[in-house]
């Protein structure tokens, strides 16, 4: 991820309403951690999973945060039984930001990520969870605006994947 | 010591404390006990301290209180390690420990029947504030502050096996209707909104 293109998705992300990150980093978009680091507009959680990063975010948005998750796709795997169990039973507005790892516009893609970005849209849909592509990082601001209010209609998670020029 | 005479202890105690039960007896006998809106019943393994934490990071004016079981805290044992180095300073974790699954109507037996030490683990994982109780009267002592101070404690309750639970009405409430009830409740108290939307 480029600098001015962390430095967009951090404001975009401020600007959204995000209050709350809980994290496990990945590499394709970690330039934005110490920009939300540096921004006493964000509460950062740092989490050993992203099993529980869902979990403490949905506590979160229970009380008033408005929550998000940063996670590599492989994450989504990960935490999906929480999400099912926690999230989406309950029903609680988080964002969920993953890095779409293994998909076509992937610009890090191998035959490590290859066989997990394959299913990641497949395994949200199977989730119920809606979500969206990003790829433009023009389209950033619009995007991360949409699925916020998307989440706060919904009571429910919603996903952006990251992918294309976030990835380079 | 059985877990439900813990439950009958604590329930007065507990005054504007927000509460999150795992599953299974935790969920039952806490739910049948009290009623209080700022209970959330959650009903599931190896979810219960998670949220805890997050209402706790969330509101740390708040005391929360985590009603754990082992096979649930042993599902999802990165939240130690997580927990500890946040550090939140509102946080109770009680788990009770029976030794067993029970769920499994077999008693089919946890780690921490055999070799496994939730304590030592939690304090290797940095919970300074760790310690096991196999009684009654050092649980209250242990539990006291822990309901009525600050810090984050994490106290294991070694419990017989009990099937009380299994004998109680359970409440119908399910988890969107308590969590519309916690959340108005939530709303109350701290004077804020806390769903957003255009409505």
């Amino acid at each position: 991820m480029e600098k001015d293109v962390a430095q967009k998705t951090a404001a975009a992300l401020k600007g959204a309403g995000i209050d709350f990150v809980t994290y496990l980093p990945e590499t394709r978009l970690s330039r934005i951690l110490p920009l939300l680091e540096a921004d006493s507009a964000f509460k950062l959680v740092p989490t050993s999973s992203e099993a529980e990063a869902v979990t403490i975010a949905s506590g979160a948005a229970l009380v008033g945060k408005q929550p998000a998750v940063y996670m590599e796709g492989t994450g989504l795997f990960v935490c999906s039984y929480n999400l099912l169990t926690v999230s989406i039973r309950v029903g609680t507005p988080i964002l969920l930001l993953i890095s779409y790892v293994g998909s076509m516009a992937d610009q890090k893609n191998s035959f490590r990520f290859a066989p997990t970005g394959l299913r990641t849209e497949q395994q949200l849909r199977a989730l119920n969870i809606e979500y969206q592509i990003a790829e433009d990082p023009a389209q950033v601001e619009t995007q991360l605006q949409n699925a916020t209010r998307m989440m706060h209609a919904l009571k429910q998670p919603v996903a952006l994947l990251f992918t294309g020029a976030f990835t380079l | 010591m059985i877990r439900y005479e813990c439950f009958e202890w604590m329930a007065p105690l507990i005054d504007d404390h927000l509460v999150v039960t795992s599953l299974s007896g935790q969920r039952v006998e806490w739910g049948h006990l009290s009623n209080r809106e700022g209970n959330l019943l959650l009903g599931s393994m190896g979810n219960a301290l998670a949220v805890g934490c997050g209402l706790a990071m969330a509101l740390p004016h708040r005391r929360v209180v985590v009603l754990e079981s082992d096979g649930s805290i042993l599902l999802s044992l990165f939240n130690l390690p997580t927990v500890a180095n946040l550090g939140p300073q509102n946080l109770s974790v009680f788990v009770f420990d029976n030794q067993i699954y029970s769920g499994t109507r077999i008693s089919e037996p946890t780690a921490t029947a055999g070799k496994t030490d939730l304590e030592i683990i939690a304090r290797g994982a940095g919970i300074e504030d760790a310690v096991t109780v196999r009684d009654l009267e050092t649980f209250k002592k242990a539990a006291l502050p822990a309901l009525t101070g600050s810090g984050l404690n994490f106290i294991v309750a070694k419990v017989e096996e009990s099937r009380g639970h299994r004998k109680i009405q359970r409440t119908n409430m399910d988890l969107l209707e308590n969590k519309y009830r916690f959340v108005r409740y939530i709303e109350k108290t701290e004077g804020k909104p806390i769903f957003l939307g255009r409505g």
